[in-house]
């Protein structure tokens, strides 16, 4: 028994120290919260600090990016940097085909990687496991190591100079992607596929309008994680494009580095305009990217 | 009658056009395609080499040029790629690394046969260093480059210093950056150097890491000259004239040199290059041009490289691309990446014509040109960067972290002598010097 709660405060009525209580409550919860919102301020400029900077350095002239005291706010800001960038090197072309490769290598993925990760989540077959096995084992494999075999079997293929080597491997599967899925398709439950079964779909009903469906969070990390990696892939567009025009925006920001010297306005405006559809994407599938990770976790 | 006598017309035309489009087939041969690899830069920007292309296929339609420019940062993994896989790379590229020297093709008796161009045309030093390799000839060398002290006259004004001239010590650049340096503007008077047995070692003393015939280090890596040079650079460090390392990596276009803060007006002076002179003059800073700083009465020694453009051993066109290389690299295409670009040509005829050649600080880049090659030595010993250089780093970066005492430079260097003795012995019978 609480002795607390029968200790009555002088001069007050239980109504009006319920009241007080309850008002207490509150200003406590306030004070979290505020304390809350000051901490979470504190670190969204912290982190947003590079992004302004990188603003502010787009906006300045050479010798103004690295002055002391640094100007902040630029007093006299050269909106022409933008254009500068645009014209000198074709980014605009760039982001075209960083979209086409993306967009491409998306479908690859939703096409490919359920596909593989239902055959491991609800069939048997000889060899699943090491099968399985060897698949994530490939994960441990740096991508440099695949370089040079990789450029000599594409060159063999006459594929080089062609966007086909960036896009091919997205409809063979990714196996981080794989095991992202096939982990989440084991735990929706096998009932709904006798179900399915029991109504007529086959197997590949039961995966399309049953599974897929249930499966949109773990689509979205798939779809978010690869919109980020082929929009800044960089190693693999320089190896395997030769085309002036053909490259993506990632190698067209390298342009801005050069031999002796980079120059940083343009170069910061470049990266600023070719960041704004990671953000974009990211803002409008950050609930079902950290809902789709979450359950993976914790199903998983 | 006339049917028939029609008919034998139609046969014989028939063969005559036959004929005729034989001997027309082979005369019209199809164009052969050579491939080229570039960077686009601001020396040779992207329609630099569009031009060199198309005034290069205007003087041979036999002949046409498959131009792939890359970003400089992109250009190493790609070559590193296309020669590990030994397919795939272009008939014609830089070949800057050491380790792609094997894969060049030998173009010795082509440029002696070529009644256009010769090895005499370009800066001597520039070519022995930088475009033979075992005696052989591997390549052209495409523009010039060379470290120089560049000094921000506005911050020398304001601190009422007189700006170095040609005669200056590595003890006067100390003295000097101090002066310039103002902690309040968060501004140091001078740079330092980006590693050891360059031009300022070479200066005091010619100071050598071991001995020309690559056998003894004792003597030579620690040897007087060699610990005054070390000596020399705990002392500027020591100042507190120039920026750590860190604030480099963090402020500066690290590795090619802190032109950034040498624009910003942080850096009174900085040991740049003809590159960033040319990004400082756009940029309308006010600077000045000397040599590195050396000890009168020894010889003065200039860092220095040119691009080594070379044809790739497994073309299949090695005719062809001859005729490109001496072309690019050659009067004509280097005239046209200066005239578009800002290229310094590597043929003295053709740097005559440089658009700004009055400026002041071109007639002090020409005067750096002169001084002898650190690659001189260098490029004989590939052991210092192939081995050497790892074995005694300590020193370096003891002394740039302010680890050690002047007085203890020479028990540094001296406990380096045995590691770099022993890197040296290993390296020579790989790389033979």
């Amino acid at each position: 028994m609480r002795t607390d709660l029968a200790r009555p405060e002088l001069g007050l009525t239980p109504a009006q120290q319920r009241r007080r209580s309850a008002a207490r409550r509150r200003a406590k919860r306030l004070i979290a919260h505020a304390f809350v919102y000051i901490v979470m301020t504190l670190l969204a400029f912290i982190f947003l600090l590079p992004i302004f900077w990188m603003v502010s350095t787009s906006l300045k002239l050479p010798q103004e990016i690295f002055a002391w005291p640094p100007d902040w706010i630029p007093a006299n800001p050269q909106w022409g940097n933008y254009e500068e960038a645009f014209t000198k090197y074709p980014l605009a072309r760039y982001m075209f085909n960083s979209a086409i490769l993306v967009v491409a290598n998306i479908v690859g993925g939703l096409v490919s990687v359920p596909v593989i990760a239902y055959g491991f989540a609800r069939f048997d077959f000889p060899f699943k496991h090491v099968l399985f096995l060897l698949m994530l084992s490939t994960m441990m494999v740096p991508g440099h190591i695949k370089l040079i075999p990789l450029f000599w079997l594409y060159q063999r293929l006459g594929l080089i100079d062609t966007c086909w080597p960036l896009i091919l491997p997205a409809f063979f599967g990714n196996p981080f992607f794989i095991f992202l899925m096939t982990q989440y398709m084991r735990t929706i439950p096998r009932e709904l596929d006798d179900a399915a079964r029991i109504d007529g779909a086959g197997s590949w009903g039961i995966l399309i309008r049953i599974l897929i469906p249930l499966c949109r969070p773990a689509l979205t990390v798939v779809v978010v994680f690869t919109f980020v990696w082929v929009w800044n892939d960089f190693l693999e567009p320089i190896i395997f494009l030769r085309d002036y025009d053909s490259f993506p925006i990632s190698v067209g920001l390298a342009f801005f580095q050069g031999r002796y010297s980079v120059e940083w306005n343009l170069f910061m405006g470049a990266t600023l305009v070719s960041i704004l559809p990671i953000l974009i994407v990211y803002f409008f599938a950050q609930r079902h990217l950290i809902g789709g990770l979450a359950s993976i976790g914790i199903k998983g | 009658m006339e049917y028939r006598s029609n008919r034998k017309l139609l046969v014989l035309f028939s063969l005559l056009a036959l004929l005729l489009l034989s001997v027309g087939g082979a005369a019209a041969q199809d164009p052969v395609t050579i491939t080229w690899w570039t960077l686009a830069s601001a020396e040779s920007p992207e329609p630099a080499i569009r031009a060199v292309v198309e005034a290069f296929e205007a003087e041979h339609p036999n002949i046409k040029v498959d131009v792939t420019i890359m970003a400089e940062s992109a250009y190493g993994d790609l070559m590193n790629t296309a020669l590990g896989a030994g397919e795939g790379a272009p008939d014609i590229a830089y070949f800057w690394e050491s380790p792609w020297l094997p894969h060049t093709l030998d173009i010795t008796d082509r440029l002696e046969a070529d009644p256009d161009l010769s090895r005499d045309d370009y800066f001597e030093e520039y070519f022995n260093n930088w475009a033979t390799w075992n005696d052989r000839v591997v390549g052209l060398p495409f523009t010039v480059g060379a470290n120089f002290v560049m000094y921000n006259k506005d911050v020398f004004d304001e601190a009422g210093v007189d700006y170095p001239t040609a005669d200056w010590t590595p003890w006067d650049y100390i003295e000097i950056a101090k002066a310039l340096t103002d902690p309040d503007k968060r501004r140091w008077g001078g740079d330092r150097p980006r590693g050891p047995f360059r031009a300022i070692w070479r200066n005091i003393g010619a100071t050598k890491p071991y001995s020309d015939d690559s056998a003894t280090v004792e003597g030579y890596f620690n040897g007087p000259d060699s610990v005054a040079a070390y000596t020399w650079l705990w002392d500027l460090v020591d100042s507190g004239a120039t920026p750590t390392p860190a604030d480099i990596e963090v402020l500066g276009t690290e590795g090619t040199g802190p032109v950034d803060l040498f624009i910003a007006g942080r850096l009174g002076m900085a040991t740049l290059n003809n590159g960033h002179m040319i990004t400082a003059a756009n940029a309308g800073v006010n600077f000045g041009v000397v040599p590195e700083p050396h000890v009168p009465g020894n010889e003065r020694y200039v860092h220095a490289w040119a691009l080594r453009a070379s044809i790739w051993a497994g073309t299949e066109h090695p005719d062809e691309a001859y005729e490109f290389l001496s072309f690019w690299a050659g009067p004509e295409g280097q005239r046209i990446n200066m005239e578009i670009g800002a290229l310094m040509p590597s043929l003295p005829a053709v740097l005559e014509d440089y658009p700004d050649a009055d400026s002041d600080y071109f007639q002090g880049f020409m005067g750096v040109l002169n001084g002898t090659q650190t690659a001189e030595w260098r490029a004989s010993h590939p052991c210092w960067r192939g081995a050497v250089i790892r074995a005694v780093s300590d020193a370096w970066d003891l002394i740039m972290l302010g680890e050690i005492e002047r007085d203890e430079v020479q028990a540094t260097l001296d406990a380096l002598v045995e590691p770099a003795q022993a890197a040296l012995d290993d390296c020579v019978p790989r790389l033979g010097g």
